[in-house]
C-alpha cells in the first residue's frame, strides 16, 4: 500500500494576497487599520515566528524577550507576549461570529498564557482554532472563528487566520517544510472600536 | 410439520427439503431461500419479517469473482467504504483496506460472520473481507436493520453471515482463475460423505502482482499479495438425536509492502510485509430431546494476527513494525422449544474471553463478557409473523446493555405482506477506543485510549512530557467510554405479481447516539503538541428507502433492478445550524458566512443515490449463461476533495463532491461435458479508476475460469 506523505494534497486555495497592505487614514475618531498579510513558518524550527501588529511586521527572535512582538507562531501553535510567554501585556479572546461584523472588542475577559503548556489559544487537533483532515493533512481555520486580542502594548486587534498552506517540498519528496499563514486584522490604536 | 423440523437441526433428509421446496416453487415462481441469520433457526425469507437478501452459491459462481467485497459491492444498497465515521488520526489515507457500507452507516457497524461466529481482527473498525474465500461459500445471508438483540455488539446497520457449503455428497471439484494483474486463483474441494460421518476440505490460493494506478508516485498503488485459505469440517450424527459438526478454517496473507519514506527530507525505500492471519475452530454438539425441545452447546475460538514489518532498503534495518493479536473464545448455548419453524422459541447464553495484545497497547488486555438472549417466533393465523427478542450483555468495561427487538409481518393476500421491525443496537467501544497508548515520532501528539488515559499521563509526566505545573489529578481515573446505540427501525412490503415478479420496498432510519470521537485535553505536552482520547460525543441519523425488482421472464431469463435513497446526517450539525452557530469560509474572498439548512448535504462518503441492475440467461440448449451486473453510485461527498476547504469539515459546498461512476461486469458460462465448465468474464467494463478516492478499484480486468467437478 503507497502511503501518501504530509502534504501532497496541500493545494493553495484562493487567490495569493501575500503581503497587500491597505490603510485607510481618516479623522476623528481614529479608525482602525486593516491589513491582509501572510507569514511563513517552517517546521524545523523550536523558536516562534513573532509578529507585531502595529508594524505589520516580523520581529526577530533575538527579540522575544521584550514587548516588541504581540503574537508567535510555531507549527499550528500560537502564543501571547505576556505572562508565560513574554514581558508584555497581550491577551486573546477565542470569538464566533461573523468577523466583518465584530466592531468593539471588550474591556476585559482576555485570556492569556498561563503556562507554556495551557496557552490561551487552543491548538489542538479536535478542538482547537482549525479543522485537520486526517486523509489531505490540512490545517483549515474554522470559519467562523476569530481573535480579538489586546497586544503587548494595550492596544486592540481582531485577526482571523484565513488560509494555511503547506509550502516548500521539492518533487519527489512529498514533505512540506513550511506552512504559511494568511491572515487579516484591524489594528486599533485609539480605543476599542474596529 | 413436525418432518420439516428435524430438517431444521439435522442435514440428513436434503431430499425432503427438495420435496418442500418443489411444492413452493409450484404457487411461487420466485425462489424462496432458507436462511438462518434472521431469527438464529432455519426460516423461509417469505416467513421473515425483516429485511433480508440472499447471494447463493449459484450466483457467485455465475460472477465467476474471487473477491467477496467485489461481490457484495453489486448489491442492493451495498456500498464499499473506506472512511471509519468517527475521525481518527492515523495520518495516512486508509492502510486498512475497505469495508462495507450499509444503510449508509461505516463497516464498522456491520457484524461480518462465518456460519453465525464473528470474524474478529477489525483495522480502524474494517475487516478484511478477503480473508473469506469465495470458493466454499453456500450462500451469503444479508440482513439489514439493527441485528443486536440476537448478535449483540456491532450489528446496528445489520449482518452479513457467510453460511460455508456442507459436505452433502461424495464429490471433488477444482476451480481455477486466471486474470489481470497475474491474479491467480485455484482451489479444491473434496466432499466424502460415509454412513455415519461426512468430511469437506477445501484449499485455496489466489495472488495477485497488485497494480500501479499513478507511475509518478513510487511503488504500486496495491502491492502483490498471496493469500491461502483452508477449510475443514465433520459432520457426524450419531443417532437421530445427536449431531456434532466440528469445522476449522485457517487463513494467511501476505501483504508485500514497497513504499518511499521520508526522514530528515531524505526519500529512502522501505520494503517488508505484512503478514495477516485468522485461525478458528468451531464444534458444536445438537441434541433433540423431543419432538419439541433441541438444544446445542457450541465452542468457538478465533485467533487473529496482523504482524507488519518493513525494512530500510539501504541497510536492511528494520524501519517500523507493528503487531496486532486477538484472540476470542466463545462458548455458547441455545434452546430451540417449538415445533413448527415458524413458532419457536428460543433462548441462549454465552459467554466472551478476548484478549488483544499490540504494540500500540501497553500490555495485554483482557476484555470478558456475557450475554443471554430470548426470542419467540409467532405465527397466528397463517397471516401474521411476529418476532419478537431480546438481548443482554454484560461487559466489565461498561454498564449492562439490554437490546429489545421486535418485527412483524402481516400477510394482506399471500401476495401482499406488509413487514415492519424496531430494534435497539449497540457498538462496544473497540480495543483501540479503549486501550490505545501511543505516541506519534513524527509531529509528537500522543493519543491515549479510555481507559489509558490515567496510565499514560502518569508515565508522561514520569518522563518529564507533561509540565510538573500541571495537575493531571482529575484524569486519573480515565474516562468510562459508553456503546455507541442505536435505534433500528424498517418498514415495507413486499408485492408479487402474477407469480413472476417481486416488488419490494423498504424504508429504513437508524437513530445513533453517543458516537465516540477523539478530543484534546485542555494542556498539552512540554513539546507543546496535544493529547488526545476518546469521548462519546455526536449523534447522527440515516434513513432512506430501498427499492428492488425482480422479473422472471421464462425459466431461463431473469432480472432484477434495486435502487437505495440515501440521507445521513449529523444531528449535532443540524442543531449548529438551528443555533446559527455554524460558518463557512468562501475560499476566494476569505469572507464567512453562516450554513443554512439547504446547504448542509450530510456525512461525507454517502451517495443519496445507488442503483443496480442484474441479468441472467441461461441456455439449456447450448449449456451456457450469460451474467452482467450493473452497480451505479451516485455522487459523495469527499472531505478536502482536491484541496478544498472552506472551515467547516462538514458537507455543504458542491466542490465537495466526488462525481457518480458505474461499474460493470460481465460473465459468459459454458460447460463442456458434464463435468467442466469454462467462463470468462470482464470486470470494470466501463474502465472507471479513481486513484485518491477509492485506488481499490482497479480499471478494466478480463478473467478466465475453469471449473472441473467430479
Amino acid at each position: 500500500m503507497k502511503k501518501m506523505n504530509l502534504g501532497i494534497f496541500a493545494i493553495a486555495i484562493g487567490a495569493l494576497m501575500s503581503c497587500g497592505k491597505t490603510d485607510t487614514p481618516q479623522p476623528t475618531p481614529t479608525p482602525s487599520v486593516s491589513v491582509i498579510d501572510s507569514v511563513e513558518v517552517p517546521f524545523a524550527t523550536n523558536s516562534y515566528l513573532l509578529y507585531n501588529f502595529k508594524n505589520k511586521t516580523k520581529v526577530a527572535n533575538s527579540d522575544s524577550a521584550t514587548s516588541k512582538w504581540d503574537i508567535g507562531i510555531r507549527f499550528v501553535s500560537i502564543i501571547l507576549n505576556s505572562h508565560s510567554s513574554g514581558p508584555g501585556n497581550a491577551g486573546v479572546i477565542t470569538q464566533s461570529g461573523i468577523y466583518s461584523s465584530y466592531l468593539t472588542a471588550p474591556e476585559t475577559g482576555y485570556a492569556y498564557d498561563t503556562t507554556a503548556a495551557t496557552p490561551a489559544i487552543n491548538a489542538g487537533f479536535t478542538n482547537g482554532w482549525y479543522n485537520y483532515n486526517d486523509v489531505t493533512h490540512a490545517f483549515s481555520p474554522k470559519a467562523g472563528l476569530f481573535f480579538v486580542i489586546r497586544t503587548a502594548d494595550n492596544h486592540y486587534v481582531k485577526l482571523e487566520i484565513t488560509a494555511v498552506n503547506y509550502a516548500g517540498y521539492t518533487p519527489p519528496n512529498p514533505t512540506p517544510t513550511t506552512l504559511i499563514y494568511k491572515f487579516r486584522y484591524s489594528y486599533q490604536s485609539d480605543g476599542r472600536n474596529f | 410439520m413436525p418432518l420439516r423440523f428435524i430438517y431444521i437441526f439435522f442435514f440428513l433428509s436434503p431430499i425432503l427439503s427438495l420435496a418442500q421446496e418443489k411444492k413452493a416453487d409450484s404457487t411461487l415462481k420466485i425462489l424462496d431461500e432458507v436462511v438462518v441469520s434472521g431469527t438464529r433457526t432455519e426460516n423461509k425469507v417469505s416467513n421473515l419479517p425483516l429485511p433480508i437478501e440472499v447471494i447463493s452459491y449459484k450466483n457467485i459462481l455465475q460472477s465467476g469473482s474471487q473477491k467477496l467485497l467485489d461481490i457484495l459491492q453489486m448489491q442492493s444498497g451495498i456500498v464499499v467504504a473506506s472512511n471509519p465515521l468517527g475521525t481518527a488520526l492515523q495520518g495516512y489515507p486508509n492502510p486498512f483496506g475497505e469495508g462495507v457500507q450499509m444503510q449508509g452507516l461505516d463497516p464498522a457497524y456491520t457484524l461480518i460472520m462465518v456460519d453465525g461466529e464473528p470474524l474478529t481482527g477489525r483495522n480502524a473498525g474494517i475487516i478484511n473481507l478477503g480473508r473469506i474465500a469465495v470458493g466454499n461459500i453456500e450462500q451469503i445471508e444479508i440482513l439489514k436493520g439493527t441485528a443486536t438483540s440476537l448478535y449483540g455488539s456491532d450489528a446496528l446497520a445489520g449482518v452479513i453471515n457467510v453460511i460455508t457449503k456442507k459436505p452433502v455428497k461424495n464429490s471433488i471439484g477444482i476451480n481455477t482463475h486466471y486474470g489481470t494483474n497475474n491474479t491467480l486463483g485455484v482451489s479444491g474441494a473434496g466432499n466424502f460423505v460415509g454412513k455415519k460421518i461426512a468430511l469437506q476440505l477445501f484449499v485455496n490460493r489466489l495472488s495477485s502482482d497488485g497494480y500501479d494506478l499513478d507511475k509518478n508516485i513510487y511503488g504500486k498503488t496495491v502491492d502483490p499479495f498471496e493469500d491461502y485459505s483452508l477449510n475443514a469440517k465433520i459432520v457426524y450424527p450419531w443417532n437421530d438425536k445427536n449431531k456434532l459438526t466440528i469445522s476449522g478454517r485457517y487463513f494467511s496473507d501476505n501483504q508485500h509492502n514497497n513504499y518511499l519514506i521520508f526522514p530528515d527530507m531524505v526519500p529512502q525505500v522501505v520494503k517488508g510485509n505484512t503478514i495477516e492471519t485468522d485461525k478458528s475452530i468451531f464444534a458444536k454438539w445438537q441434541h433433540k430431546m423431543n419432538n419439541s425441545v433441541n438444544y446445542f452447546t457450541s465452542l468457538y475460538t478465533t485467533a487473529y494476527t496482523n504482524n507488519a514489518a518493513v525494512f530500510l532498503e539501504k541497510n536492511d534495518s528494520l524501519y517500523e513494525k507493528i503487531n496486532l493479536d486477538q484472540l476470542l473464545l466463545r462458548p455458547e448455548m441455545q434452546f430451540n422449544i417449538g415445533k413448527d419453524p415458524a413458532s419457536l422459541l428460543i433462548a441462549g447464553a454465552g459467554y466472551n474471553f478476548e484478549k488483544v495484545n499490540s504494540t500500540r497497547y501497553s500490555s495485554v488486555k483482557h476484555l470478558n463478557s456475557w450475554y443471554a438472549y430470548v426470542q419467540k417466533q409467532l405465527h397466528w393465523r397463517n397471516r401474521t409473523n411476529i418476532i419478537a427478542g431480546a438481548r443482554f450483555d454484560k461487559n466489565s468495561l461498561y454498564s449492562a446493555q439490554i437490546s429489545p427487538k421486535i418485527a412483524i409481518a402481516y400477510k394482506v393476500t399471500p401476495d401482499f405482506i406488509l413487514k415492519g421491525s424496531v430494534g435497539a443496537g449497540f457498538k462496544a467501544p473497540d480495543f483501540r477506543q479503549q486501550f490505545l497508548d501511543f505516541s506519534n515520532s513524527l509531529i509528537g501528539y500522543t493519543l491515549l485510549g479510555a481507559r489509558e488515559l490515567g496510565n499514560g499521563l502518569i508515565n508522561l509526566k514520569k518522563n518529564g512530557q507533561i509540565d510538573n505545573s500541571i495537575n493531571i489529578q482529575p484524569y486519573l481515573n480515565g474516562v468510562i467510554l459508553s456503546p455507541e446505540k442505536s435505534i433500528g427501525t424498517n418498514l415495507g412490503f413486499d408485492y408479487t405479481f402474477k407469480n413472476n415478479t417481486i416488488f419490494k420496498i423498504n424504508f429504513f432510519r437508524n437513530d445513533i447516539s453517543n458516537l465516540i470521537e477523539t478530543y484534546n485535553l485542555p494542556f498539552n505536552k512540554t513539546n507543546n503538541q496535544s493529547i488526545y482520547s476518546y469521548i462519546n460525543l455526536n449523534k447522527v441519523f440515516t434513513e432512506g428507502s430501498e427499492i428492488t425488482i425482480s422479473h422472471r421472464f421464462k425459466k431461463n431469463f431473469s432480472i432484477s433492478g434495486s435502487y437505495q435513497y440515501l440521507i445521513a446526517k449529523d444531528k449535532e450539525v443540524l442543531q449548529k445550524i438551528k443555533d446559527k452557530q455554524l460558518y463557512k469560509r468562501d475560499p476566494v474572498t476569505g469572507e464567512t458566512s453562516l450554513v443554512t439548512k439547504e446547504e448542509y448535504k450530510g456525512l461525507y462518503n454517502r451517495s443519496r443515490n445507488t442503483a443496480q441492475i442484474r441479468l441472467f440467461y441461461n441456455n439449456e440448449a447450448l449449456k451456457g449463461s450469460a451474467f452482467i451486473t450493473v452497480k451505479y453510485r451516485g455522487k459523495y461527498g469527499y472531505n478536502g476533495l482536491n484541496g478544498f476547504q472552506n472551515g467547516n469539515d462538514v458537507l455543504d459546498d458542491p466542490r465537495e463532491f466526488v462525481q457518480g461512476f458505474v461499474l460493470a461486469n460481465a460473465t459468459i458460462s459454458k460447460s463442456i461435458g458434464s463435468l467442466v465448465e469454462v467462463q470468462g468474464g470482464m470486470e470494470n467494463i466501463f474502465n472507471y479508476t479513481n486513484k485518491l478516492q477509492m485506488p481499490y478499484l482497479y480499471g478494466r480486468s478480463i478473467f478466465i475460469n475453469i471449473n472441473f467437478k467430479l
